[in-house]
């Protein structure tokens, strides 16, 4: 799925929809769709284990349980329903997101310099900013959690409408400013968080 | 080249989801368990060939088989090309991720002229030799179908095995035959032989010509008592024949994303310019019922909000009303939308207007091909200028604003008062809607003239006809611009340049294969493409192999003249072309298959329109 955009994920979501047969919402427009939202983007290459989705189901004699049921048996195998369940908070309340990054080496040296270089007190990157200037920027006090497991890096970045910061920028950092060859990554979304880091719901 | 570095790689790329596969729907079976292995290769674009419905029927086809498992393959765009030429990466199948190379058959499907050079180039990514001669094994086998297969020379070097007509039956009798011969240990030669006796098959290594001193054909023979002529087949009962109950449902966006209903094959109408009006008869229908279930499956299969009608002339089906009635129960329920392509002007009632404003508005689109009487007489475009400003004014009436109109530029008599004709006919409708006393009030009309070039093909009246050169296809477009005063007329019109060669394949022969393969070296593809289309290079490769485009596209031809086509017999006779061909020159119409019989030969199949009672 790590192919998929974001917008091709939601037209996706839209035909499992119809697919269970699940009376949903629609928009009442010009041209009427199911209601979907997802709480936050995934970019393009990315896997996750947390993705979030609103819809409003029209018929309260729906369980969530029968929701669930019903979703799951119109997904493919590497869609998995985990849980259905009414909103907690707003999406405006997301903070932060966790993500796992698994380096395609058994090299543990250019692993304890990927440590390194993340761990130092100050990361310049220049970001595109939404008008298309480069922008510079300090990455490094915004890692809120970074750790280590071999060939794996677990890093907690800010995520969401306030402040989102991409791992790969991370990466991308990395590769210019030290002179290590390229090492593919696999990198999957594990969580979503709020300002708490708790798991947001 | 593991699956990991190869994903890496589809992410330094544009659209990843044309390469990646797994889509809801796609096969995947166990390689060790299967017999025949089938390469279905689309050669375009991914958009594209996921949006063909042929291909859409013999993958469910071939895959409802235990002992073959069909997979996809498309043309990769430029940026991919590249990476895959860098890294050595050989062209593979979508399911599996194998290269083609280690298939039993690599098919291609034949829709347009203009991918012929793709077709070259996705030999060579799957490292095989180009040339059929140059491929010793028996397997993989390189076969094609598709409508351009009635002229299938230009790619006789390179095509082992041609299909003649709807492939559901043949392509299997075909893949049987090959299960038997690929036990039995027997050459790539003695299969061919075999296979040539299946009708509809064509091998054209079993085929000889010779050409006269003016480069016309002398003679063209068979070896290893192969047929004179190859049969075109078609499938006599629609109702029965294996119609996919769902589709590969793509995750990118495609040109049709929708789910796509046939309702019958053939078309009544013979206009004159039109291949597929000949070589898909007789007309066939399915019944409303077989239509409405297979309809309502691939619905629930796919979760597609759309389905669109498929055929060549939508409102000739002869149970529309009926069958209409029948899909809007349950897709208005459902919310999912109808679409009703391919109507005629004639007869466009207002009931049936009614039934499309059930479902969704959008444009209107009509086809009179010609601007004046006189010439839609000679193309056999029985539609008269009252019937399309009734149309239009119906249409007005109903709540539309834009109507498209489509037609063609440099049909045989044409003369400028013709094209004239297209910009009075324009204005027309404009005064049309601004005559209506209850038009809707701040809404301005919009008329679209687009306007393509005529490519006069074979298997039609005009195979006989030369295409209006280069130049003078740009003197007409630019004298029909400067016909247009209004500003409610949006004019649209292409480059000739494609068009031109175009009509130089369609009804060329097999010496092209050496320009073909030249072109292909020089880096020419995706032809049908603005943004890779270079005429400069093709004019190169014809000159390299001493070869004059203008003795295909622009040259008369006598009716005694051998064509390159002629072995092949799509049950419409050439004494039929040429009595139509001399009633277009006096501009005289033939009534459609239900009007009454024009005698044009397809009755030989028994079947359909034929044998229906007038």
């Amino acid at each position: 799925m790590k192919f998929v955009s974001h917008l091709d994920m939601n037209r996706f979501m839209l035909r499992i929809i119809r697919k269970s047969s699940i009376p949903v919402w629609y928009t009442e427009g010009f041209n009427p769709h199911p209601y979907i939202t997802f709480a936050l983007p995934l970019s393009l290459g990315f896997e996750s284990e947390y993705e979030i989705m609103d819809f409003r189901v029209t018929d309260d004699s729906f369980s969530l349980d029968e929701i669930k049921e019903r979703l799951s048996s119109v997904c493919p195998e590497y869609i998995e329903i985990f849980k259905v369940a009414e909103p907690e908070k707003k999406t405006g309340k997301i903070a932060f997101a966790k993500y796992k990054i698994e380096f395609d080496t058994e090299n543990s040296l250019f692993i304890n310099k990927i440590e390194a270089f993340a761990k130092k007190e100050s990361i310049i990157i220049s970001k595109k900013t939404k008008k298309g200037k480069l922008k510079e920027m300090d990455i490094a006090p915004k890692i809120k959690e970074i750790s280590f497991e071999h060939n794996k890096m677990f890093i907690t970045l800010p995520a969401g409408g306030e402040d989102n910061i991409n791992p790969t920028l991370l990466l991308d950092a990395f590769y210019e400013q030290t002179d290590n060859d390229y090492v593919c990554a696999d990198i999957t979304r594990l969580s979503i968080l709020d300002g708490e880091m708790n798991e947001f719901k | 080249m593991d699956n990991k570095r190869l994903e890496q790689l589809f992410l330094s790329v544009q659209k990843p989801g044309r390469y990646s596969g797994g889509e809801i729907n796609s096969v995947v079976k166990d390689k060790s368990k299967v017999d025949v292995r089938f390469a279905f290769c689309f050669p375009d674009t991914y958009e594209i060939g996921m949006s063909h419905l042929g291909m859409k029927i013999l993958y469910s086809q071939f895959n409802a088989r235990e002992d073959i498992w069909c997979e996809r393959v498309f043309a990769p765009w430029i940026d991919f090309e590249k990476v895959m030429r860098e890294n050595n990466i050989p062209l593979f199948a979508l399911e599996s991720r194998d290269p083609i190379s280690e298939f039993d058959f690599i098919g291609f499907t034949l829709q347009y002229e203009m991918s012929y050079s793709n077709v070259l180039n996705m030999l060579d990514l799957a490292g095989l030799p180009l040339k059929s001669k140059d491929r010793k094994d028996l397997s993989p086998l390189v076969v094609a179908g598709g409508p351009c297969v009635c002229n299938p020379e230009p790619l006789a070097d390179f095509v082992d095995i041609f299909f003649f007509g709807e492939g559901e039956e043949v392509d299997l009798e075909l893949i049987d035959l090959y299960k038997e011969y690929k036990k039995k240990g027997a050459s790539k030669k003695e299969f061919l032989i075999a296979a040539a006796r299946i009708e509809g098959v064509y091998v054209p290594s079993l085929y000889h010509t010779d050409y006269n001193d003016d480069g016309t054909i002398k003679s063209f023979y068979p070896v290893e008592n192969a047929p004179k002529t190859v049969k075109k087949r078609i499938i006599s009962d629609l109702d029965s024949v294996h119609y996919p109950d769902r589709f590969v449902v793509p995750y990118i966006e495609i040109v049709h994303d929708r789910a796509v209903q046939e309702i019958f094959r053939g078309c009544i109408r013979g206009c004159r310019f039109c291949q597929a009006g000949y070589i898909y008869r007789p007309v066939r229908e399915k019944s409303p019922e077989v239509i409405n279930s297979q309809a309502k499956a691939i619905c629930e299969n796919t979760g597609y909000d759309e389905i669109s009608i498929s055929s060549l002339s939508t409102s000739d089906y002869t149970k529309l009303e009926p069958m209409l009635c029948d899909m809007l129960c349950w897709t208005e329920d459902k919310q999912i939308s109808l679409a009703l392509p391919s109507l005629r002007i004639d007869n466009f009632s207002e009931e049936l207007l009614e039934k499309i404003n059930h479902v969704r508005k959008s444009g209107l689109t009509f086809a009179p091909e010609a601007g004046t009487q006189r010439l839609r007489d000679v193309i056999n475009k029985n539609v008269t200028e009252e019937e399309i400003l009734r149309t239009c004014r119906t249409a007005f009436e109903g709540g539309y604003t834009a109507v498209k109109l489509y037609f063609m530029l440099g049909l045989p008599t044409e003369t400028d008062e013709d094209l004239k004709g297209i910009a009075d006919l324009g204005q027309k409708i404009v005064d049309e809607y601004y005559s209506m006393p209850n038009k809707p009030k701040g809404k301005a009309v919009s008329v679209s003239i687009s306007v393509s070039t005529f490519v006069p093909k074979p298997f039609t009246p005009f195979e006989f006809e030369p295409q209006v050169c280069i130049e003078e296809i740009r003197r007409k477009q630019e004298y029909l611009k400067s016909c247009i005063k209004t500003r409610k007329i949006n004019f649209s019109y292409h480059d000739s340049s494609t068009s031109f060669l175009e009509a130089v394949f369609a009804k060329g022969d097999r010496r092209l294969g050496a320009v073909l393969e030249e072109a292909f070296k020089l880096g020419c593809r995706f032809d049908g493409w603005d943004e890779c289309f270079q005429l400069d290079k093709w004019l190169e490769a014809f000159k390299k192999c001493n070869i004059d485009p203008a003795f295909y596209a622009n040259r008369e031809r006598s009716y005694e003249e051998i064509n390159p086509w002629e072995h092949m017999d799509c049950g419409v006779t050439k004494d039929f072309f040429v009595s139509e061909n001399k009633k277009a020159k006096s501009a005289v119409t033939t009534p459609n298959c239900r009007e009454k019989c024009a005698g044009c030969g397809a009755t030989c199949y028994k079947k359909g329109v034929c044998f229906e009672k007038r």
